[in-house]
């Protein structure tokens, strides 16, 4: 095989979209000298699906389906977002057991989303042992989901007006007995990446960022709660119930793996403490109200804060059963920078470390492939590279 | 909770110079309909009074509409760049016409900015002055040149073109 010589002395490690590392497809570039990363450049966006396009052509109660379809993680903080702004649209009020209800299935997706990132996280340091333990205690908490909406994902707890189940006693014993559980198992987790020395090796001071760098970087969540960024919608902007069920923020200003990594353990105790207390004084009454299919004109931005951190919606109504305009940010897209900008001066065997730490969801789209010879660079469509692999193979005569 | 009607007070003290109209579209939200050549200044006074974070830009398409006569009015972008502080939502409302539909960047204020400004020419035809990315971020490779699918007019390829 020729070898091929770079020219321009800069040694780019690619990695993905498709690569064993990652479950999701992301392309990144490494510039690297030795084993010290020297440049960092993220493309995103192989699995972009045009939602926002196919919301302009649904009715909003379509919608509110296609936006729960967004993530598979947090599927039900989209479709809150979504049913929370036309509901303010239409000027209706929701009854307070329906937020209630909101808020615990919420909060059951946040615990949810960090014990599923705590086993991904811990499987890119190579610790696959808590990766194996928090995983299978992420059962207790899809088991809790299920229990209560029959889904393990995409609960479909919501309607435009409300939700559609009620939590009777035996469900909320059931949830009670099942956080007492997490509880436990949060603190054995906690005491584990504070103290295991192995593990404090690839997190201690590995990707710091300072509170002003996460500010302008526009990082956003949990990975800017652990640089000091005192920032949560949650308390920012009380949505659903947590103007009558107040969270306390978890903040840690040390900016390291570190810190992202007790940031979001402390925040399932703070998710559990909050359950127990929504559950230990539930509202009583009606769990929908009616909504017009047809919502007055206007528009609004709602935020929310998914388990990624601020989650932002824009609806814009026009009269019709159809909105005009939906435009929705996810926070994953407002993390990405941070990565690009922490990767430079550590070493490469960090790099999916810090890629786990701000807990990244893929969700927008490029298809490009690129192919760098000697000193050319060359963009071929997927049509030109499938012709080219078939002549390839053909002249190899490994194929007719 | 902090209190957001001080926040929308000081937002539009610093920024009623740069605006000719003010609206509030909800309680907690308040609009300044500004010119592109006002844009760049207003960016730089929210960030110099360190007045909240953008949180996103969201483009809006008013394709053309026919009037009672038949005359057709030119169809028109608005970009508008939502900033939040607490719960205050601050949108700056910039409208351009599809003849010539150029905003300033903002990413020498905001370097953050730049993942939205690249969707905003992508997706929009928004051109974007000094924007130090104008790579792809969302369409595949083989997307034609000039067709920009969160146009209203767009609504998708015929099943020859495909």
């Amino acid at each position: 095989m020729e070898s091929e010589i770079k020219t321009d002395n800069r040694f780019v490690v690619p990695i993905g979209p498709q690569h064993p590392a990652l479950k999701e497809p992301g392309h990144f570039e490494f510039d690297v000298d030795g084993e010290v990363v020297t440049g960092a450049s993220i493309r995103l966006g192989f699995v972009h699906r045009g939602i926002e396009k196919l919301a302009e052509q649904r009715n909003y109660i379509q919608d509110l389906y296609l936006f729960e379809r967004i993530c598979g993680i947090c599927s039900h903080i989209h479709a809150t977002a979504f049913a929370v702004a036309v509901e303010k649209l239409a000027g209706v009020v929701v009854p307070p057991r329906a937020q209630a209800i909101r808020t615990i299935v919420a909060e059951l997706e946040r615990i949810h989303s960090h014990m599923l990132w705590l086993g991904v996280a811990a499987h890119e340091g190579g610790f696959d042992t808590l990766f194996m333990y928090s995983w299978r205690d992420r059962e207790t908490v899809m088991d809790l989901l299920e229990t209560i909406a029959g889904n393990r994902v995409n609960y479909s707890a919501n309607l435009i007006g409300g939700v559609k189940f009620d939590i009777d006693d035996s469900q909320r014993d059931a949830i009670l007995r099942g956080i007492d559980f997490l509880d436990q198992r949060a603190r054995y987790y906690l005491k584990v990446v504070e103290s295991d020395e192995t593990f404090l090796g690839r997190t201690r001071g590995v990707g710091k960022m300072t509170r002003g760098e996460a500010e302008i970087l526009g990082a956003v969540g949990p990975t800017a709660r652990a640089s000091g960024v005192a920032r949560d919608v949650r308390l920012e902007a009380p949505y659903i119930g947590y103007a009558d069920y107040p969270v306390v923020l978890v903040l840690d200003d040390r900016g390291d793996l570190e810190a992202r990594f007790s940031v979001r353990i402390l925040e399932l105790f703070e998710s559990f403490r909050l359950i127990r207390e929504i559950l230990s004084r539930m509202p009583k009454g009606e769990l929908s109200t009616r909504v017009p299919r047809r919502i007055p004109e206007g528009e609004i931005v709602l935020r929310v804060e998914a388990p990624r951190g601020e989650l932002y919606y824009y609806v814009k109504s026009n009269g019709s059963e159809m909105p005009e305009r939906v435009k929705v940010r996810t926070p994953s897209l407002c993390n990405w920078a941070s990565v690009a900008s922490l990767a430079v001066g550590h070493k490469l065997a960090d790099m999916p470390m810090l890629l786990a730490g701000i807990d990244p969801c893929f969700s927008c789209n490029d298809r490009l492939v690129t192919l760098r010879r000697q000193d050319t660079a060359q963009t071929m469509t997927w049509e030109d590279l499938r012709q080219y692999g078939i002549q390839y193979y053909r002249g190899k005569r490994v194929c007719p | 909770m902090m209190d957001y009607h001080f926040a929308l007070k000081q937002v539009e003290e610093i920024l009623q110079p740069f605006s000719s109209e003010v609206r509030r579209p909800q309680e907690h939200q308040i609009d300044f309909v500004m010119g592109a050549e006002n844009l760049n200044a207003a960016v730089e006074a929210l960030f110099l009074a360190q007045w909240g974070y953008l949180s996103a830009i969201t483009c809006l398409d008013h394709p053309p509409v026919k009037d009672e006569n038949g005359q057709e009015s030119e169809g028109s972008l608005e970009v508008i760049y939502h900033f939040c502080r607490n719960a205050a939502v601050a949108g700056l409302r910039v409208s351009v016409p599809y003849s010539h539909p150029h905003v300033p960047t903002i990413c020498n204020w905001i370097p953050s900015a730049t993942l939205y400004e690249r969707e905003l020419m992508e997706l929009f035809g928004v051109v974007v002055d000094d924007t130090p990315s104008t790579e792809r971020l969302v369409t595949s490779d083989d997307w034609p040149e000039g067709v920009y699918p969160m146009r209203k007019t767009f609504s998708g390829f015929s099943q020859e073109s495909r």
